[in-house]
Order: C-alpha cells, then structure tokens, then sequence
C-alpha cells in the first residue's frame, strides 16, 4: 500500500509524451475550419487505447488511474469519441474472447463509434467510417456491429462531426461488458469532462491576462477574478473525484460503484459550466465562431449524454453513520 | 494503494485493525449527550471529553509522539476522523480546537524548549484552553493592518488595545497573540507572536452573543498587560511568519474533521426525508451526497499528495463553506415547520453562516486562488 496521491515519474514521464503527440496532431487550430471525425492512427501508434490493457494483450500495463489522467488530456484537446470508445470497445472483445477484434480496435484499423439511445433507435457519434459501436442499454455495454444497419446522416452539435441516425428495435443480444469495464468507460468520459473544464479554465485565464478594457487587464476585476476562481474550484473538484473513483475502480474497492457515481453525477455540470463561463468571460468574441470558447460547450454537451449518473442515492455511502442520531 | 473504506468486511490488514480499534473505541466512549452551550458547561465538556481521548491515547493524533502526540500517518488521520465523524463524535470545533489545532502545532514549530515543555501536555490533556487573538475591528479579512501594539519596557511587553472574535476567550487561560511590537511598522512587518496568560491584570473580556444565541466569542481589551518577553513564540518581530508556519496546518489537518462530518450530516438528512427517486428532494439530496463525497476526495487528496502551494487550501476551504451552508439550508427545508423550534440543526444552520465569513471570507478566498493559483493580476493596492 502506498498512501501519496502524487503523480510518480512514470506517471509525468508518459503524460508529458502524450502531451508533445496531442500538440502535434490534434492542436485546436484544427476544428476551426474542418469539422470531421480525428484520424486515430498518431493516438494508435502511441499507445493510447493499450495503456491499460495487461501486457499479454499487447498492452503498456499501466492502470486505469494514468488512463484517466491521459483522457484529461484528450479531453482538453476534443480529441473525437472514438479515442474513448477504443480502449472501452478493446476490453470488451477481449472479454468476450474476441482478440483479434482488440487487436484491431487497439491498432485503430477498426473504428468503434459512440451511441446515445433516443426514441426510434440510436444516434451514432462519428460513425460515418466505423465498424462498431458501444450501446449502453440497462447500464450495460454492448458492442453493435454496425455492417448491416442504414445510417441516416444528421447535422451535428458537436464539432459539427459526424452524427447519423440508426434505427434499431432489437439489440443483437452478445456478450456485456464486465463492471469494471463499464466502470472504466465512465471515468475516462468523465476524465475527457475534466480535460474540457480544465481547457476552458485556461482559455479564460489566458484572456482575461491580456485582454484590457478601461485601461486595464479584465482580469484584475473581482467580477471576471471570481468567474475564474470558480472555474479552477470546479476543476479541482471534478479532478480529486476522478483520482478517488479511478482508483476505487483499480482496486476493486467496495465503494468502486459508489465513487464512479459521484463522478458522473457532477462531471457534466462542471464541464458545461467552466465551457459557459469561458464563453462569458469572452464577451464577443466568445460568442463568435472565430474563438475556441464555443468548441468546449459543444464537446461538453456530447459527453455529458454520454455519462450514466446511475441512482446515487440508492448505493451505500462508506460514510454511513455507525452510531444513531441521538 | 489507498486507505480501505470497507466497513463490514473482516480485517485483513493493519489499517483494518486500526479502523476497527477505532471504531470499536468510540462507540464505547463517545458521550451521548450533545455538547452544551453555555460557556463554562461547554469548556468542562470538552475538556472531560479530550482528557478522556489523552487517557486512552487517542488525543494530539497529528501532534508528533516526542511531543505526546500519537504521530498517526496521513491515511491513518484519515481513518480516525472517518470514524470520529461516523461514531457522531463531539464536533472538534470546541474551546480546545485553538489549542490542539493552531496555538500547540505553532509551539511545536516555533516554540523554545521551556514553552513546549510547559505547554504542550497541558493542552493535550485538556487542563488549559487556548483562544486566538488575531482579529481586530479594523483588522479582519486584511489581518496585516492590526493595530494593537506590544512596547518593549526591560524584559516585558506593555500590550494596548483590543482583538474580536477571540472564541472561548471568557474561559480560555491562555491566547495566542498578534501584536505590534515594532514601532511605526507597516502590514506584516514588525509583528510578534506572543503567549498571553488571560489572568494578567489589564485583560477585560466582553462576550459577544452570535447570531445563533450563543456566546462563545469575545472582545478582548488590554490596557497596559504587561507580558514577559520569555512569552515571545519564535524572533521578536518575526510574528507574520510564525502566524503563517500553522495555516497550512489549519486549512489540511484540522479542517479534516470538520469536512468528513459533513458527509454525516448528509446520510442523516437522507434518512430524515426518507426522498422517492426522480423527485425534486431525490435530486437535491443526490447532488448533496455527490457533494459531500467529493470534499471527501478533495481531503485525501489534500492530506495524501505531497507538494502543491499553501495557497491549494483555499479551493478546498471555499467548497466546504459554501456547501456546509447548502447542506443546511437543505435541512431547514426538510424539517418543516419545526424550524421554529430551536434544535441541533437549526442552531448548527444558523452556526453555518460564519463558514464564509471566518478564517478569510469567501470573497478573499476567491481573490487568493485567482491572483496566487491562476496568477491573474493583482488588485491595484491604495
């Protein structure tokens, strides 16, 4: 047992790598004139979706805890769905079996889009070139081939990437996916939440240094230094819960269901809020399409259908009382 | 990996042993009654309930073990006060917090041999209380404008002028006390920590009555207290920075108790309103315990990672006061019309408004971690 929370050598040593890969090919820049779905193979070769997958499967051996905080990352760059999914999808077929569909999924030659149930099926995110996607029904996951189904094509919220829609009455009834994998799909979107919170807390930061009016930085107002305190209070709620649940996860920890469901209860409240802050603290240009404000809310309002916040109050809280209110 | 916080399985390990050590500890010990109010009752009740603590060796559980402390681990720290709080111990914040919290762990970091030696066991066995002499009328969120001054006269300080919302200054015997002791010094310059016996002739207290009825703080006034230099905790003129050695301290360790209480009180209200799924309460109550169980994480974090800014404390502190409010808000809306009646949660309602107000309000919190942690501009200063 080790009782330090702070990050180890190797943890910093792989982030600030992916960190340097994520500059490189999903810089921001990128989603202001083209909106399509990210090309997966930079993210394969690196090693993202395999982090946490056991060395025998071809995996880095790391733990779902350096998974999440290299989702944080991700999630910062708006990387698209399908670097969540893969490494979600990869366990999946592993579980059932299925190695040579991991391995592919893990070397980005097979696509597995995201899903959101609606009324008359599923909405398909950035499945325009993929073979699978994750269905989440009754709190299970599934994988969906996705060959023999008709996609009809819709303008998207998002980064105005791929959306289409599938009809769908029955579920091809394969094998779910293990707790812990369901687990771990929850912390890395809520992970991908904090990587949104966190870039629009920086953005705003950032612009309000340097933006003056009435001959001085907004920043040095109380009115803007409070927005942007809240900003950073959230973050760090949101990211001292994903360390909690991440590692109740790891662990196997009795209170495991209970932790990830704290998390996904406020992890799309707090991304959504730093996002509208961010774009407040712009003032005009924020509510243009020409600042990257607006991309944030977006891929906010995309993972926040993605996160199931379970019934909380129905798991037992490892606070409950062990002596009666007198 | 992490402390466990299973809490029916058998004990497979060390920590397990601890936990239940502790548990089974305080079921046994802890008194049923709730503390009193009133001052004097309220000191012999906290005072039998720590000396009770020190005989079983379960007081001074940060405090290192030279200094009669038990020396606990952070994780361990953890679990006591996971239990302390699950047991509905009595709350921490009574008249021997200063002493255990701030006024013993300044000591132990700044104090001389005679000053520990003579202090500390007094303080962990409850036989002397200690109160805070920091605040002034006109020093309050901007404490570095105080204005009480120490004069030097041979080996004693003549101390003049007055400090407020000094709590349990009517039954303390001692204050931690910051003065200015430099002449015609400015804001953190010039300042001295000193111990202030509260028996020495010029000391008058006037009690002040919160807005929740009850008189625990006071206005202290000195009038030519004449204190000796050997009082003096670290340098003369050195006061800011013994002042600053224990808020790190005071913001980690001691509001550890008070935070895990908090998930407590939301299990209760859980209980209480007894909430159907997918009604407005049901969700109310969800975010409350989502809530609570995230200051949770955010205390491990802050007690389990190393590094980080004394000024980290400050996200934390601010989460915990603004939610310790909501969570009693929830309450009175729960109880119903007997609100009217004063109880423990109503008296602990109106007790909350003062988390946002005392230690720093919550505006200059939100300053610190907007000009210290996100570096944004300062303020332009008068």
């Amino acid at each position: 047992m080790t009782f330090d929370l702070s990050p180890t050598e190797d943890q910093r040593q792989i982030l600030d790598a992916a960190q340097a890969m994520l500059d490189a090919h999903y810089p921001l820049s990128r989603l202001r004139d083209s909106a399509g779905s990210d090309a997966l193979k930079p993210l394969a070769d690196f090693g993202a979706f395999a982090l946490a997958m056991p060395e025998q499967s071809g995996g880095a051996g790391f733990t779902l805890v350096e998974e999440a905080l290299l989702h944080v990352l991700l999630g910062r760059h708006l990387v698209s769905v399908t670097a969540l999914t893969a490494p979600i999808a990869a366990r999946i077929a592993e579980e059932s079996g299925r190695s040579e569909l991991a391995t592919g999924i893990l070397e980005g030659t097979i696509i597995v889009a995201a899903s959101v149930a609606c009324s008359d099926g599923l909405l398909l995110l950035d499945g325009e070139n993929a073979d699978f996607a994750i269905v989440r029904t009754g709190g299970q996951l599934r994988l969906l081939d996705l060959a023999d189904l008709a996609r009809h094509p819709e303008t998207a919220l998002g980064q105005g990437r791929p959306l289409h829609r599938v009809a769908l009455t029955t579920h091809a009834s394969n094998t779910s996916a293990s707790e812990g994998t369901a687990n771990a799909e929850q912390v890395l979107i809520s992970a991908q939440l904090l990587g949104i919170a966190e870039g629009a807390r920086d953005l705003a930061v950032g612009y309000a240094s340097t933006r003056e009016q009435f001959g001085r930085p907004i920043g040095s107002f109380q009115a803007i230094k409070h927005h942007c305190a809240n900003m950073a209070i959230r973050a760090e709620q949101l990211s001292a819960q994903l360390d909690m649940a991440a590692m109740a996860v790891r662990g196997g920890h009795e209170d495991a269901g209970f932790q990830v469901a704290v998390l996904c209860r406020i992890a799309p409240g707090i991304a959504l809020e730093n996002a509208r802050t961010c774009i407040q603290i712009h003032g005009g240009i924020g509510f243009s399409a020409e600042a990257d404000a607006h991309l944030f809310l977006k891929q906010a309002h995309v993972l926040a259908q993605l996160c199931d916040p379970g019934e909380l109050l129905s798991l037992k809280s490892p606070m409950t009382p062990t002596r009666k209110e007198s | 990996m992490m402390v466990r916080t299973s809490s029916d399985q058998a004990p497979d390990s060390e920590d397990e042993i601890f936990r239940l050590n502790a548990r089974n500890w305080l079921l046994a010990n802890v008194p049923d009654k709730h503390a009193p109010h009133e001052e004097k009752t309220a000191r012999d009740f906290a005072t039998s309930w720590l000396s009770n603590c020190h005989a079983a060796g379960w007081s001074g559980v940060s405090w290192p073990k030279e200094y009669g402390g038990q020396g606990f681990s952070p994780a361990r720290l953890i679990v006591w006060y996971e239990e302390y709080a699950r047991a509905r111990a009595p709350s921490v914040l009574d008249c021997t917090f200063v002493g255990v919290n701030h006024a013993g762990p300044t000591l132990i970091a700044c104090g001389n041999a005679e000053q520990k030696s003579f202090h500390l066991p007094r303080i962990l066995s409850g036989q002397s209380v200690w109160c805070q002499g920091f605040s002034e009328a006109g020093a309050g969120s901007d404490l570095a404008s105080l204005r009480t001054v120490g004069r030097v006269e041979g080996d004693h300080l003549v101390v003049n002028g007055q400090k407020i919302w000094s709590s349990y200054a009517g039954v303390a015997d001692y204050q931690e006390l910051l003065i200015r002791t430099e002449q015609g010094s400015k804001r953190h310059k010039g300042l001295s920590w000193v111990i202030c016996d509260m028996s020495l002739p010029g000391i008058t207290v006037r009690p002040i009555r919160n807005m929740a009825g009850v008189t625990h703080f006071a206005e202290v006034f000195y009038d030519d207290v004449r204190i000796p230099l050997s009082s003096v905790v670290g340098e003369l003129n050195d006061g800011w920075s013994v002042a600053m050695t224990t808020l790190g301290f005071e913001r980690k360790t001691a509001a550890m108790a008070l935070q895990l209480e908090l998930s407590v009180k939301v299990e209760d209200l859980i209980t209480k309103a007894r909430p159907k799924p997918n009604t407005a309460m049901g969700e109310k109550l969800a975010d409350l315990r989502a809530e609570v169980a995230v200051l949770r994480a955010m205390t491990y974090r802050a007690v389990l990672r190393g590094g980080g800014t004394p000024f980290d404390g400050s996200l934390m502190r601010l989460t915990f006061a603004e939610l310790a409010q909501r969570v009693h808000r929830t309450a009175m809306g729960i109880i119903g019309p007997e609100v009217l009646v004063d109880g423990p949660w109503v008296h602990d309602y109106l007790e909350s408004y003062s988390e946002t107000i005392a230690g720093g309000t919550a505006e200059i919190q939100r300053n610190i971690i907007a000009e210290r942690i996100l570096g944004l501009p300062r303020e332009p200063r008068p």
